[in-house]
């Protein structure tokens, strides 16, 4: 029997090819390599899979970044040369992940995921500046939350997944100005809600998100943003 | 900034430090599942495809022969039990069973840019040949969407009631439409000796953008029944509360002429 000796010698697909960068990875899966893109794959599963789940798609991340590997195989020839992988990878990610929230009519429910954060469980036993940091996060999440729907996909890939305002742009498949607006945008409402001393200031910051100026950033003249 | 310093401590700091507390659930190893979901035309090439329970999507082309399984699957296959029972596409058009309500858009649906224009203008607009069913004459109203991806023509007045016809090119393979549909509502259909799908009662229909996304402003649900069909060229749907027969019918008579 030939099948045990081949199974000790383990990942004989995979065993040298890690170290083929990303471009390479590309140009052979062009060519039908499907070793070659099941290193992209491996490469960025666990990033594709934390975007999907980040920007509502839950517990159907795994679904959506599946989807989107397989559109990303079959589309590899609109991928320009020289461009990097992870954006371009991700953009379709976050299409797919629009899809389906969109086709399950409901708003993408990042809140629901990250209030299961508990932020109380650090609470319990915990130093009291622990307690305070827990509920300020608490409270933070629960901002993040009732933000409008384009602001909180800002915050998500601007500081959960900590892209840069260019790589946001593509992945969100926005103009580089309305991410920057956006993300102040929310900022600005984060800000209201937690109240400008840094304490949550639940209900009172919640009705000011509204209007401007509820914070001293209402009277900010706002070039640092557009122009930064 | 003078006004920084009542701010609370840096937001944009405090986010991302919260970003790397969030606990997302282990990501799969999806290496297996999408080598198997890029070898799978070996899959359609059987007359009876093993699909249960599966997404599979297919192109147009080879759409064809495998229709009547797709049928046969969608009959057998209780919904429920996944988000997305099946995916199916055809002539440009992704046909989607889920499980659940049918949903009720709201607001006046639109396609992107729609531009209301004679037939002669029109045809000057689109890539395709715009394609009129002899069968209604012709139509009160053509509008081209979206820089000519897509021509519509509207009979406000014919026997059946309100009639639309969609056309878009058949040539490319990317997506035009979805449509969530439920299950038995799905039938084949040959329409001038070509396969077309049929497609029975109100459902949800949505436009997709040339790049993939769906265009939210679009959905609407259909009025009546929907034929789907392609030409060779042109890529079809007609809209109407025209039964299977008559349907059938108005799409042979399309003509490229007025």
């Amino acid at each position: 029997m030939v099948y045990p000796s081949v199974r000790a010698r383990a990942t004989p697909f995979v065993r040298g090819r890690d170290t083929i960068d990303d471009a390479e990875a590309v140009a052979r899966s062009l060519d039908g390599d499907l070793d070659a893109y099941a290193v992209l794959v491996a490469r960025y599963t666990v990033r594709a899979h934390r975007t999907a789940y980040l920007l509502g798609a839950g517990d159907e991340a795994d679904d959506v970044v599946q989807e989107a590997l397989v559109k990303a195989f079959r589309h590899l020839s609109r991928f320009r040369v020289g461009e990097p992988f992870g954006p371009w990878l991700l953009r379709i990610v976050a299409n797919e992940t629009k899809n389906l929230t969109r086709s399950r009519r409901r708003r993408a429910d990042l809140a629901v995921r990250l209030s299961a954060l508990e932020p109380e469980r650090v609470a319990a036993d915990g130093p009291v500046g622990e307690v305070l940091a827990g509920e300020r996060r608490g409270t933070l999440l629960k901002a993040i939350d009732v933000l409008p729907d384009k602001e909180r996909q800002a915050v998500v890939c601007r500081y959960f997944l900590e892209l840069s305002e260019t790589e946001t742009a593509q992945v969100l498949g926005w103009p580089r100005g309305s991410v920057k607006s956006r993300t102040f945008r929310a900022l600005h409402r984060l800000r209201a809600h937690l109240g400008t001393d840094g304490t949550a200031t639940d209900g009172a910051g919640t009705d000011g998100t509204g209007t401007d100026g509820t914070g001293t950033d209402g009277r900010d003249p706002g070039g640092e943003v557009s122009g930064g | 900034m003078a006004d920084r310093a009542d701010w609370p401590p840096d937001l944009e700091a405090e986010l991302r430090a919260l970003g790397r507390e969030i606990d997302v659930p282990p990501a799969p190893d999806l290496t297996v599942a999408v080598r198997r979901r890029l070898t799978q035309p070996d899959v359609r090439r059987r007359f009876w495809p093993d699909v249960r329970g599966w997404r599979f999507r297919i192109r147009w082309r080879v759409a064809v022969p495998i229709v009547l399984a797709l049928l046969a699957v969608l009959a057998v296959t209780p919904p429920g039990q996944a988000v997305i029972v099946h995916v199916f596409r055809f002539a440009g058009i992704e046909l989607r069973q889920e499980p659940g309500p049918l949903p009720t858009p709201t607001g006046t649906p639109s396609l992107p840019n729609e531009q209301r224009l004679p037939l002669a203008q029109a045809r000057a607009l689109v890539a395709f040949p715009i394609l009129v069913p002899a069968a209604l004459g012709a139509p009160d109203e053509v509008v081209v969407s979206d820089g000519g991806r897509v021509a519509s023509l509207v009979y406000r007045h014919t026997p059946y009631g309100e009639v639309r016809v969609d056309e878009f090119d058949g040539h490319l393979s990317p997506l035009f439409f979805k449509k969530f549909v439920q299950a038995g509502e799905v039938s084949g259909v040959r329409v001038a000796g070509r396969p077309g799908i049929w497609a029975e009662g109100p459902h949800e229909i949505v436009y997709v953008r040339p790049d993939g996304v769906e265009d939210v402003a679009s959905a609407r649900l259909t009025t009546g029944n929907t034929l789907i069909w392609d030409t060779g060229r042109v890529a079809l749907r007609l809209e109407g509360a025209l039964d299977k027969a008559q349907a059938i019918a108005v799409a042979t008579s399309v003509r490229p002429g007025p």
